[in-house]
């Protein structure tokens, strides 16, 4: 996988399209994943370093960038049984990865707000006019009872 | 590995976690929708059946009609999982409300800047200001924790505890 990371951009759109596809199947889980990127750290770094300070993660020279990633759950065709809850379809896995460096995590993340905000429709809506809704139905209930 | 009752509950272990071992902690959100189990299913069939005795009982208040919802109706989570390998450490908080959502993805963002070893951001420095504030309400207490700012950041902890204790 490594090398293929997309442009921020790009990611973007593949995510929302992510969401989307979740969202016309009805049902399915997308993971995202963040973790810093120390692939190219590690290999720079010297072994003494690492046995002088073993702790040389927790204050490293500089900001590194943070890996993020995202993916489907692939599932695949059950042959042979009837029962219920095996009827699913070959499903593919698709994954998304992107570089973040350090100094754009503040607009990656503001745009990854508003994309998950958006893809995560099936979560449970604020429901503030529910009180409303019971006082009305409380005040119609009687009227219709009266005539 | 515990599922934290509230999201900073979550972000504080989080962030110290992601502080004692930056590199090898990762983040995995999960959002998932299902299709309701048989015995969920179930389960919503019999609430429905109660709520319905229940407001035949007592017509006079009418509660309202229960609100028939689709018994197949799909739910949907969010699940955020901070996990070392190394430790073993497994931090993990879940929510069903879309409300939240914005709030743990900028807790994410916020929990990016300790993996990218970036100074935390200045919001969080005026809050632990804020909290000195409300916590030191008296002039006395005041200027005793002005002395005890005065020592090393780490101390600030301690410093609370003492005034809760005189009080």
């Amino acid at each position: 996988m490594a090398g293929d990371h997309m442009e921020t951009d790009e990611f973007f759109s593949k995510l929302t399209d992510l969401f989307e596809y979740n969202r016309k199947k009805g049902h399915g889980t997308i993971y995202l994943t963040q973790k810093r990127l120390t692939h190219d750290e590690v290999e720079t770094l010297s072994s003494t370093r690492v046995l002088d300070d073993p702790l040389w993660d927790t204050h490293p020279d500089n900001p590194l960038p943070v890996l993020i990633r995202a993916s489907n759950n692939a599932s695949s065709k059950r042959s042979g049984t009837n029962r219920p809850g095996t009827d699913r379809d070959n499903i593919d896995k698709i994954k998304l990865s992107t570089v973040v460096q350090s100094d754009k995590l503040d607009t990656f993340y503001a745009r990854y707000a508003e994309v998950c905000k958006a893809g995560m429709s099936g979560l449970k809506k604020r429901d503030r006019k529910k009180g409303k809704k019971d006082k009305k139905k409380k005040k119609v209930g009687p009227a219709e009872s009266k005539s | 590995m515990p599922y934290f009752k509230t999201n900073t509950e979550w972000y504080e272990q989080s962030s110290l976690l992601l502080k004692a071992r930056p590199t090898t902690t990762r983040i995995t959100s999960k959002y998932s929708v299902l299709k309701p189990t048989a015995s969920k299913v179930q389960k919503r069939q019999k609430y429905a059946a109660k709520v319905a005795a229940k407001s035949k009982s007592t017509t006079d208040t009418s509660s309202p009609p229960p609100q028939s919802q689709n018994l197949e109706e799909p739910t949907a989570t969010f699940t955020l999982k901070t996990y070392d390998p190394i430790s073993g450490a497994c931090l993990q908080y879940e929510t069903t409300k879309a409300a939240e959502v914005g709030r743990l993805i900028g807790s994410l963002g916020r929990l990016g800047r300790y993996m990218a070893a970036l100074p935390e951001v200045a919001e969080e420095l005026s809050v632990s200001t804020e909290n000195a504030g409300i916590s030191t309400p008296a002039v006395e207490k005041d200027t005793k924790a002005g002395a005890s700012a005065a020592d090393p950041k780490a101390g600030g902890g301690g410093g609370k505890k003492k005034k809760k204790g005189k009080k």
